[in-house]
């Protein structure tokens, strides 16, 4: 089983298909979550999933917008879409007969 | 778009030099790719900072959670901190004593005497060979930990270079102590000299450690593209040449008795281990013999 930000990045670059790179990506994961997300989380995340085979990595060209420099690519292969499915079903499993929105107010 | 590393204030040119610097640890390829990153995402200086140190310090703290870091470590990192200190030590001090004899005696009308000119050239051999071996040690050393582990070499460098000062602070001055008590004795009048006593073990510690051993670890990480075959001759050279330290000092005598026993030194596999200590300096010839005809024939 994945862990969250593994799936957090797996669901991003899904989302992001061919422009899913590291900018992109950690962009997706604030938007979504509201926190920072580090390079180092992203980029060390990134290559336990590409050792894993969830993910396969290539160097992009380089981009006047990226002062030259050239983007990691990102692509989910099928292992890596299997993985994620699993991780979104168990969690929508456990999740059954929970409503966060109802207890959340409760507590308050 | 972030703040511009060459206008900004004088805080964000510092960052972004530090992060220049730190992004020398990660990969070419990543280095690129994060240093575009913090670009598009248009981090301020120290936000870059944070982001790149993050990197490094898990890229380095990663391979930690696996045995094999802690087996280099033990196995590579602290003996041969520790030996080449005690090795550069013991080589610094029987040296100064022929460095005093010139450098602090010099008499101009010794140079008319023959047998002046027979000890000069006798002395400036035996040290030659003394600070020879201890360079080819130390870069054998550097070597075997670059290669060893590319990725680990900004960690394993500070460590091991964190053990040699070590060595060379406490451990070496407290293993003469213990192994020869009264080491100094008729060598008295210079070690008296707080120069040939401190500074000097230092200044060999220098020039003949630390800087060999960084150009042996700059070699050893190449070693990835050399051919496989020629790859296992380095290491067997390399391998070769640390037993051969331990072998040949007198002073590390304590950890194998070898070099006490006489007969051995006939052994021709002994001459030949003598030998390969400087291995380093053939495969240098060589590479640099390599690379001019690499050049001369792209330039045809």
């Amino acid at each position: 089983m994945i862990g969250e930000f593994e799936y957090l990045i797996l669901s991003a670059a899904t989302r992001l298909r061919e422009d899913a790179y590291g900018a992109a990506i950690r962009q997706e994961i604030e938007d979504a979550t509201r926190h920072g997300c580090s390079i180092g989380a992203l980029y060390t995340t990134l290559d336990r999933l590409e050792a894993k085979g969830f993910i396969k990595t290539r160097m992009g060209n380089p981009t006047p917008r990226r002062g030259g420099r050239p983007k990691r690519m990102v692509r989910v292969t099928a292992m890596g879409i299997r993985a994620a499915s699993d991780f979104y079903t168990a969690v929508t499993r456990v999740s059954r007969d929970v409503s966060w929105e109802t207890i959340r107010v409760a507590v308050r | 778009m972030g703040d511009d590393p060459s206008r900004g204030p004088m805080m964000t040119r510092v960052c972004w030099q530090l992060v220049e610097i730190l992004s020398l640890m990660l990969h070419p390829d990543e280095r690129q790719a994060v240093r575009g990153d913090l670009v598009e995402f248009g981090a301020t200086g120290s936000q870059a900072l944070r982001d790149v140190l993050g990197l490094v310090v898990r890229r380095q703290a990663t391979p930690w959670t696996h045995w094999r870091p802690w087996l280099t470590l033990a196995s590579l990192v602290v003996p041969l901190g520790m030996l080449l200190s005690v090795v550069s030590k013991s080589t610094a001090d029987g040296s100064a004593v022929y460095v005093w004899m010139y450098a602090n005696n010099w008499k101009w009308d010794d140079l008319g005497n023959a047998g002046f000119w027979y000890v000069f050239v006798e002395t400036v051999f035996l040290v030659f060979k003394w600070y020879l071996a201890l360079a080819c040690w130390s870069w054998t050393s550097g070597f075997v930990l670059g290669s060893i582990s590319p990725r680990m070499i900004p960690t394993n460098g500070v460590l091991f270079f964190l053990m040699l000062l070590f060595g060379a602070l406490v451990g070496a001055p407290r293993y003469f102590a213990y192994v020869w008590p009264f080491r100094y004795g008729a060598k008295g009048p210079v070690f008296s000299l707080v120069f040939y006593r401190e500074t000097f073990p230092l200044i060999v510690l220098a020039l003949l450690v630390v800087g060999p051993s960084l150009w042996g670890i700059r070699q050893g990480e190449r070693t990835e593209r050399l051919r496989p075959l020629l790859r296992q001759v380095l290491w067997i050279a390399a391998m070769a040449t640390l037993p051969a330290m331990v072998i040949q000092n007198p002073e590390l005598s304590v950890f194998l008795k070898v070099f006490r026993r006489r007969e051995i030194w006939d052994a021709w596999q002994i001459w030949l281990l003598q030998l390969v200590v400087y291995w380093p300096v053939a495969y240098l010839v060589a590479s640099a013999i390599g690379r001019h005809r690499h050049r001369r024939m792209t330039s045809i």
